[in-house]
């Protein structure tokens, strides 16, 4: 097993590089190693105790496979082939393939590292893989756009640095434990970055922009997993101590609340879509031992969704409203929204239930207010009136069947989800943020201001969120 | 202007790296006939070699970029840069 992981970890870097040599095998190539990927997640499943590793002695890396990061890398295997799968026939070059493909192997690697160093290598490669992806298109927007991400997350990445040399002083070691004694301006630090990087809270402002502005794929890959790269270690930070915990719960319950009310009141399809994410990212690290489940649900259904809403005619809810669909982009849409609103059947309903069920008791009333506003939300897509047939492109069907197919086999991981008190909460959950959407919302217009996205106050909140952490660091004793 | 200053909080960054490996002492620590001298710790020096050649590597593709949009915008002021870029 210790000579699979070091091969499935190179082997996504070694491919990359190989894609340039045999361009004509890009995208089979690409294919495969997700399979390869896939096929290891699913056999860490299988083994009863975490695998851990050490690589070279005394200073050497360490790396630790476990069921929680196993989630997160079958969550990357299918999202990344989804998305092969959509751009199979739209003459992307083999650089994109090759980029695509090593944006998937350094998000693996961040899944399986223990250490700050090791983390920080792995995000900056994912940050430099997604900000190639981003330009692809090489028009100014899309320029604009990568730069303003590369930017905001190369600053983030700074100061992450500083907070894990903090750690090293104090423990001689870059080990995510070393966090437990270290003084409180390493965490606040350490957390600024990885905050940043995943777009929590304020300073995930930078991401409605990135993810709605991207091509249809590639926003896709942004949402689904490279989000996620620096939310499994916030978990694995979380699990180091209860100080921590407290700290990411107290994030996650923001974030949540903060991205569903954004996510309500947004007009334009990939945007709601992208706050939706950010909301999502709250419930994930609401309960981070269990984040895992929800993370692959999550995945799963905001990169179909977002596929999906790259096919519709319009991108604004009021066009939509006027324009009628194809019933078959529909009835896909409506099966993606439904388990992001947890309907039973599908994965986003056991994911639900087992957050809301480990959750600490003060959490319970704010997440249940962001499942329900996550229902509202969502039934923007539900009420698109149907239409004739339309061309969709011909690899949209698929990447959806695969991600869809995906969120019902899912459901396997929780059965026990399905008792009665479980699905009427569901139901009634849904049931109410329908009725909410339908009686108030759909007649509200109401434009929220877009200040905090602007470049300039991305680097002022940055610097806030610093002081923030630092206090709730400082008031929550992690450094005594 | 931003690039540059974001260059600038990365050496500060590599300083500080570089302070904390020396506390210790000062010595390269090379095997020599001396011994017992005051080393220097050279565990946060090999990582912020690495933390340079990402930082030196993101800063050419940053600038890269920002030459492809020069052509559009001389002036490179970011907010209108941004006002003619977003939705």
């Amino acid at each position: 097993m210790n000579i699979i992981t070091i091969a499935w970890l190179t082997i996504p870097f070694f491919i990359g590089f190989v894609i340039y040599l045999l361009p004509k095998l890009d995208k089979y190539l690409a294919l495969a190693v997700t399979f390869v990927s896939a096929g290891y997640a699913l056999q860490l499943f299988l083994e009863k105790s975490p695998l851990k590793l050490n690589l070279l002695d005394n200073f050497g890396v360490q790396v630790v496979a476990d069921q929680l990061g196993a989630y997160f890398i079958l969550t990357n295997a299918i999202v990344t082939a989804a998305v092969i799968f959509y751009c199979w026939h739209s003459g992307k070059s083999a650089f994109f393939y090759s980029q695509m493909i090593i944006l998937h192997g350094s998000i693996n690697a961040t899944f399986i590292c223990v250490d700050f160093v090791s983390l920080y290598v792995a995000l900056e490669v994912s940050g430099i893989a997604a900000f190639l992806l981003i330009a692809y298109p090489r028009t100014d927007r899309s320029l604009w756009v990568a730069l303003r991400y590369l930017f905001v997350s190369n600053t983030a990445m700074l100061f992450y640095l500083v907070g894990a040399v903090l750690v090293y002083q104090k423990h001689n070691s870059f080990l995510f434990d070393g966090l437990k004694g270290a003084p409180p301006e390493a965490l606040a630090l350490i957390f600024l970055g990885l905050l940043l990087k995943g777009g929590i809270f304020v300073s995930g402002f930078w991401l409605p922009l990135t993810h709605s502005e991207s091509e249809t794929p590639v926003s896709a890959l942004l949402s689904g997993i490279v989000i996620k790269a620096s939310i499994l270690p916030l978990l694995r930070c979380a699990l180091v101590s209860d100080d921590i915990d407290t700290i990411v719960r107290i994030f996650g319950v923001a974030t949540a609340l903060m991205g569903v009310s954004y996510a309500i009141f947004e007009k334009d399809t990939k945007r709601m879509l992208a706050f939706s994410t950010i909301a999502q990212l709250g419930f994930i690290l609401a309960s981070p031992a269990v984040g895992g489940f929800y993370a692959l649900a999550h995945g799963l259904v905001k990169s179909s969704l977002f596929l999906l809403a790259g096919s519709l005619p319009s991108r604004n809810f009021k066009e939509l409203q006027s324009k009628a669909i194809d019933p078959t982009l529909w009835i896909a849409l409506v099966i993606a929204s439904l388990s992001i609103s947890g309907f039973p059947l599908l994965a986003g309903f056991g994911s639900k239930v087992l957050t809301l069920k480990s959750v600490e008791p003060w959490q319970v009333i704010p997440m249940s207010i962001a499942a329900a506003g996550t229902a509202i939300a969502f039934a923007k897509f539900i009420f698109i009136p149907r239409g004739e047939k339309q061309e969709v492109k011909p690899g949209l069907w698929p990447a959806v069947i695969l991600l869809i197919s995906g969120l019902i086999i899912a459901n396997v991981v929780y059965l026990d989800a399905y008792s009665i008190e479980s699905i009427i909460k569901a139901l009634g959950t849904i049931a109410i943020g329908w009725l909410i959407y339908v009686l108030i919302i759909k007649r509200l217009a109401i434009a929220v201001p877009r200040v905090p996205e602007q470049f300039d106050h991305l680097v002022g909140v940055m610097t806030l969120t610093l002081i923030v952490l630092f206090w709730m660091a400082l008031a929550t004793g992690t450094h005594t | 202007m931003k690039i540059v200053s974001m260059d600038v909080m990365s050496t500060g960054v590599i300083a500080y790296y570089v302070v904390i490996a020396s506390l210790n002492g000062l010595f390269t620590p090379i095997m020599g006939e001396v011994k017992n001298r005051a080393f220097a710790d050279p565990v946060p020096q090999g990582i912020i070699l690495t933390a340079i050649v990402i930082g030196f590597s993101i800063q050419a593709l940053m600038l890269v970029g920002v030459m492809k949009l020069a052509r559009d915008n001389p002036t490179l002021e970011t907010s209108e840069i941004e006002k003619n870029n977003t939705p």
